[in-house]
């Protein structure tokens, strides 16, 4: 696949304009609606990347005004970095062809030519000019200027540049740092599922840390639309890591540039030093079976030696990428964020493990939400994103999309008739895909192309939340009828008693043999709540024994363990059994009786706990509480210790020194240890990796432990 | 005479009404969960009764426990119902199926969730006591017929005295309603001039035989059914029947509900099975139209549709219609995939029905005029 980038540096000879106009469908700007929604995400993008960049948590906001003529005026502002004066023109006057290429992590990746597209598409179809205002925190006053397009020399012209103090708008503050971009351009806003709003309310999802406002006004003045979206979180995307490209992902093109533009004199050095993974014997062993010596140069290998090196790529054992130049959303927030677009009663969210496909890293997340306020007719809502970037079309096209029809959702509670296409009822699912190379259908870059290893990576993120929900839905219609049972003895049963003695003046009889046989079982009901002035999540179990004799149980509790949250309140005491799990021994519950457990923990916000696992240890069901499996209990116990060793290590050597200790194993080259990483399959799941025995560096690179 | 039949006095019908209030209390005093018992309400349990010659309930039981919350409230109800009814009784009242619905809106959780709901009650009441809806002082909301002919009642008016209403002359064009209770205390079958009772489905042909004077010219009795017959049209059927030994004839549409109103007449209603041998004409006889008569008269005709060859599946299963003649005639409009209406008749005219289709039909009956 061409990138619309190399594309462009072909035709750099052309005029830019021209460039512009024969290649808009895949910029995103082929028709008025779609032209407003790009210049937006540009807008957008830019502010979000700047903000992550500069460590800033970013407040966006956009207002479009709908003018006469079909017209648009599109005000997007920021409380960025803002952009130093010098760089003005070359941020909005030139297109930003290629950053250094050897250098792969996760970006937003730009539709397109960025926002040079916006100022050009502007003058092209208003012959306006884009009022820029930028102040960075280091100057006393910001720049206003307007930037127009010298097409032929693809340059900015910039006119009427003042400095000045900027007041925003509606605050009427003086503005510290942000950047303001005015553009008039021609352009449709249509509301629906392919609008502004949905984009802006699909990027709050991913981008949990930003607050964005939208704001749209007929021409008469009048909000046609408006939308906002705060942060759910001070926590920014963590910094990602540049990487250096894997030989797995490497084609010919790719590869021959590298050797020409090299300035290593050796083919080993040249090997080591521009790829990630390779060590010394591998670089020598891909040498050697391209029959390269190695202290050639790396200017003057033949077609022919690069055809034998991509071979060698394939076939000698390779450390696989590291994986920490991936942003994962991470799925608490990916979760807060969905519950801030979507109201919903239900949700579940996973983060895959980072994994490899092709020599480039990818994670997944899914998230799911179901009840509340969607709509059960019709199929369910898919939000698709890769990289933190909303996809709003072609989702019929899309591998995202596929691999949820792939799924037979009927297993898992929803209406799937035929196990084809999209299910239905009211859910909405996330997929989000963060790779260092998301390989798209088309260079307009709206749909996913299929790749099975991110396909089978997605399944199993959908069979996880799937699980989630048929678990959430079973537990429902289990608490719906228990609900009524409590109805039916609480309320029925003694009404019938007092009726039939009131009409056949007798003296009513004794209920509770008839409660015993009615229900026969033991009933758990928990509640979740938030107390606002503890500032406490609390959790309310309550055990009734609706059976003819005495029963003793141990009762489990899944709750959110972490450094930060705690069980602040737990007056029966019980024990930890393994990390997340508490359990209570409950000696006696006579018949007829109940026993109540109550536990508040810190360190959460109001509906953070929304959902919790009830277990048992003991003989005879729980109805509302699942049997504790031990064997899964002991393997929690044993990964924990495990990992509880792994933090010790962990302590001795900081990341950095973790990294040092990855680089100088790389460059050691030890044969062993390389033959022992490589056949191991990147890792499934935390516990997986541990439980293979003695650490591995693979283990170092993803994430922290838990 | 059965149980039905006979009249019960308040204490007779109140005493069985608690019947189902002392099931409960011993099973509770047993410590076991309240119960109710009752015959099975469906097709797979209605069974022809040799002595009496209608379908009557068969032996299958069904116990309403309170171990759901659904039976629970169900049971409940019916006690709720059993006071009501008493109250009733006592104050000499009377109140509509409809009016206790409203009335349940009082009773907390044994309120009624649909109108449904209380007339299928006052139905298990009546099944499990053996009492009449008209006992419980409930009246159905549902329309009595209306009859034009030379027949003669003696009706019990509101004031107490008995009136005499002849129901070809004291009537006017829309004839004598029927009042809901039929039983002798409010109604007595004095003297007729006729040769056959004629029951008709619907009120355009009921109005057309009347405009024709059919039953002037046949000497016959005509009954608007409105439909599906309501209890008090079937019962006052059965009397005339009974007392009168007059043969009643059935004319409807053809298609597979108005046979079912035929099967009501003839042989008993599913849902009044318990009561089948005191609503039910077992000699009442299918007149038309028929599957045939469609093909004979060359009928304008509507396909049927997918729930009319459903209902027709499910007559085949029927016991009620387990007779050759029946089964041909279902078959047969399988097959055309065809329906008529009674009024289709009209094109050959306003007339065609008086002057040639009704009388031919009567003739092969031996009913010429």
């Amino acid at each position: 696949m061409v990138d619309a980038k190399e594309i462009s540096s072909k035709q750099k000879q052309i005029a830019v304009s021209e460039f512009f106009e024969k290649n808009k469908h895949f910029l995103g700007f082929d028709s008025l609606q779609r032209s407003l929604i790009t210049a937006v995400k540009e807008a957008v993008d830019n502010s979000l990347d700047a903000c992550e960049e500069a460590r800033i948590l970013p407040n966006i906001r956009i207002h479009i005004d709908r003018l006469k003529g079909g017209e648009i005026r599109l005000i997007a502002q920021d409380n960025g970095p803002g952009i130093p004066r010098d760089a003005v023109e070359h941020v909005f006057g030139k297109f930003l062809l290629g950053s250094r290429f050897h250098a792969i992590r996760q970006t937003r990746g730009q539709q397109g030519i960025g926002i040079t597209g916006v100022v050009m598409y502007s003058q092209l179809t208003t012959g306006e000019k884009t009022k820029v205002t930028s102040k960075i925190a280091s100057d006393s006053s910001a720049v206003f200027v307007d930037i127009g397009l010298n097409t032929r020399k693809n340059r900015a012209i910039k006119s009427r540049e003042k400095r000045d103090v900027w007041f925003d708008e509606i605050t009427g503050e003086v503005v510290e740092h942000g950047l303001r971009i005015e553009a008039r351009m021609k352009g449709k806003y249509q509301r629906g599922k392919q609008s502004v709003f949905q984009y802006l309310r699909m990027t709050s999802i991913v981008n949990p840390h930003a607050t964005i406002n939208l704001i749209v006004r007929d021409s008469d003045g009048d909000v046609y639309e408006q939308g906002s979206w705060n942060r759910t979180t001070n926590r920014l995307p963590r910094v990602v890591e540049e990487i250096k490209p894997h030989p797995h992902g490497i084609q010919l093109g790719t590869l021959q540039r590298m050797l020409r533009e090299s300035e290593e004199r050796k083919m080993t050095s040249f090997l080591r030093h521009n790829f990630s993974g390779v060590s010394m014997r591998a670089a020598k062993e891909i040498l050697s079976r391209a029959e390269i010596n190695e202290n050639r140069s790396p200017k003057r290998i033949s077609t022919n030696d690069a055809h034998g090196m991509l071979d060698g790529f394939q076939n000698v054992k390779l450390l696989p990428p590291p994986t920490d130049c991936l942003s994962p959303i991470d799925d608490l927030l990916i979760k807060k964020g969905l519950s801030k677009a979507i109201d919903s009663r239900f949700a579940a969210t996973v983060t895959r493990i980072p994994t490899v496909s092709q020599g480039n890293p990818f994670q997944i997340e899914v998230g799911l939400v179901f009840g509340g306020d969607l709509t059960a007719d019709g199929p369910i809502e898919v939000l698709r994103f890769a990289n933190r970037v909303p996809l709003m079309y072609q989702q019929g096209g899309c591998a995202l999309t596929k691999a949820i029809e792939s799924i037979d959702w009927k297993r898992y509670g929803l209406d799937h008739p035929g196990a084809k296409g999209l299910p239905k009822g009211a859910a909405a699912v996330l997929i989000h895909l963060a790779s260092t190379n998301v390989q798209f259908t088309s260079e307009a870059k709206e749909a996913v192309a299929e790749n099975d290893e991110v396909f089978e990576e997605i399944r199993r993120a959908l069979l996880e939340v799937g699980r989630g929900l048929k678990n959430h839905l079973k537990k429902k219609a289990q608490r719906k009828k228990a609900k009524e049972k409590f109805e039916l003895i609480n309320v029925i049963l003694p009404e019938i008693s007092k009726k039939t003695s009131k009409l056949l003046g007798k003296p009513e009889p004794n209920l509770s043999p008839v409660i015993t046989q009615i229900m026969n079982a033991v009933f758990c009901e928990e509640t979740l709540g938030w107390d606002s002035q503890q500032k406490l999540a609390t959790c309310l179990i309550e055990v009734f024994n609706y059976t003819a004799r005495a029963r003793a149980y141990t009762i489990l509790v899944k709750w959110p363990e972490s450094d930060t949250v705690k069980m602040a309140v737990n007056p029966l005491g019980g024990r930890k059994e393994a990390r997340g799990i508490w359990a209570w021994r409950i000696e006696t519950i006579n018949p007829g009786c109940s026993t109540t457990i109550n536990i508040g923990l810190s360190g959460l916000t109001k509906g953070d706990w929304a959902d919790t696992d009830i277990f048992f240890r003991g003989n005879g069901d729980i109805i509302g509480a699942t049997k504790i499996d031990e064997k899964l209990l002991e393997e929690m116990r044993t990964t924990e210790s495990l990992n509880a060793a792994q933090n010790e290590i962990n302590e001795q050597y900081s990341e950095k020194e973790v990294d040092h200790l990855i680089q100088r194993a790389d460059s050691a080259a030890k044969s062993e240890l390389d033959s022992q990483l490589i056949d191991a399959p990147p890792p499934e799941s935390h516990s997986s990796s541990i439980q293979n025995g003695e650490p591995k560096i693979s283990d170092y690179l993803t994430e922290e432990l838990e | 005479m059965s149980d039905y039949t006979k009249r019960k006095s308040k204490e007779e019908v109140i005493l069985s009404l608690k019947g189902i209030a002392l099931e409960m209390h011993n099973k509770m005093e047993r410590g076991n969960p309240p119960t109710m018992t009752l015959p099975v309400r469906s097709k797979t349990n209605i069974a022809f009764d040799k002595k009496l010659e209608v379908y009557k309930y068969g032996k299958k039981k069904t116990v309403r426990d309170a171990t759901s919350l659904g039976s629970a409230r169900q049971l409940l109800r019916s006690l709720y119902v059993t006071e009501f009814i008493e109250q009733m009784i006592e104050a000499g009242k009377s109140s509509t199926l409809r009016e206790m619905y409203y009335i349940s809106e009082s009773w907390g959780h044994g309120k009624f969730g649909t109108q449904n709901d209380s007339n299928n009650l006052a139905e298990d009441l009546e099944i499990v006591t053996k009492c009449l809806r008209e006992d419980f002082k409930l009246r159905p909301e549902e329309d009595g017929a209306r009859i034009i002919g030379n027949v003669t009642f003696e009706e019990r008016n509101r004031k107490g005295n008995w009136m005499r209403i002849n129901c070809r002359d004291d009537v006017g064009d829309s004839g004598y309603g029927v009042p809901y209770n039929v039983e002798s205390e409010k109604l007595k079958l004095i003297t007729e001039d006729v040769d056959f009772i004629m029951a008709i489905e619907t009120g355009g042909m009921f109005d057309r035989l009347v405009e024709n004077g059919f039953d002037e010219d046949a000497r016959c009795a005509l009954i608007h059914l409105k439909g599906q017959p309501a209890r008090s049209t079937r019962r006052i059927m059965r009397r005339m029947s009974d007392e009168w030994k007059k043969p009643i004839i059935v004319f409807s549409d053809c298609d597979p509900w108005s046979f079912r109103i035929f099967a009501s007449i003839a042989y008993g209603a599913i849902k009044t099975a318990h009561i089948s041998e005191y609503l039910a004409t077992k000699g009442a006889h299918y007149l038309g139209i028929t599957a045939d008569d469609i093909l004979a008269y060359d009928l304008p005709s509507d396909d049927l549709t997918k729930q009319d060859l459903n209902a027709l599946d499910a007559e085949l299963t029927d016991p009620r219609f387990n007779s050759g003649w029946w089964k041909e005639q279902i078959n047969l409009m399988k097959e055309m995939g065809k329906k008529a209406e009674q009024q289709s008749l009209a094109k050959y005219g306003l007339d065609f029905v008086t002057d040639t289709y009704l009388p031919e039909k009567l003739s092969a009956i031996g009913l010429d005029y």
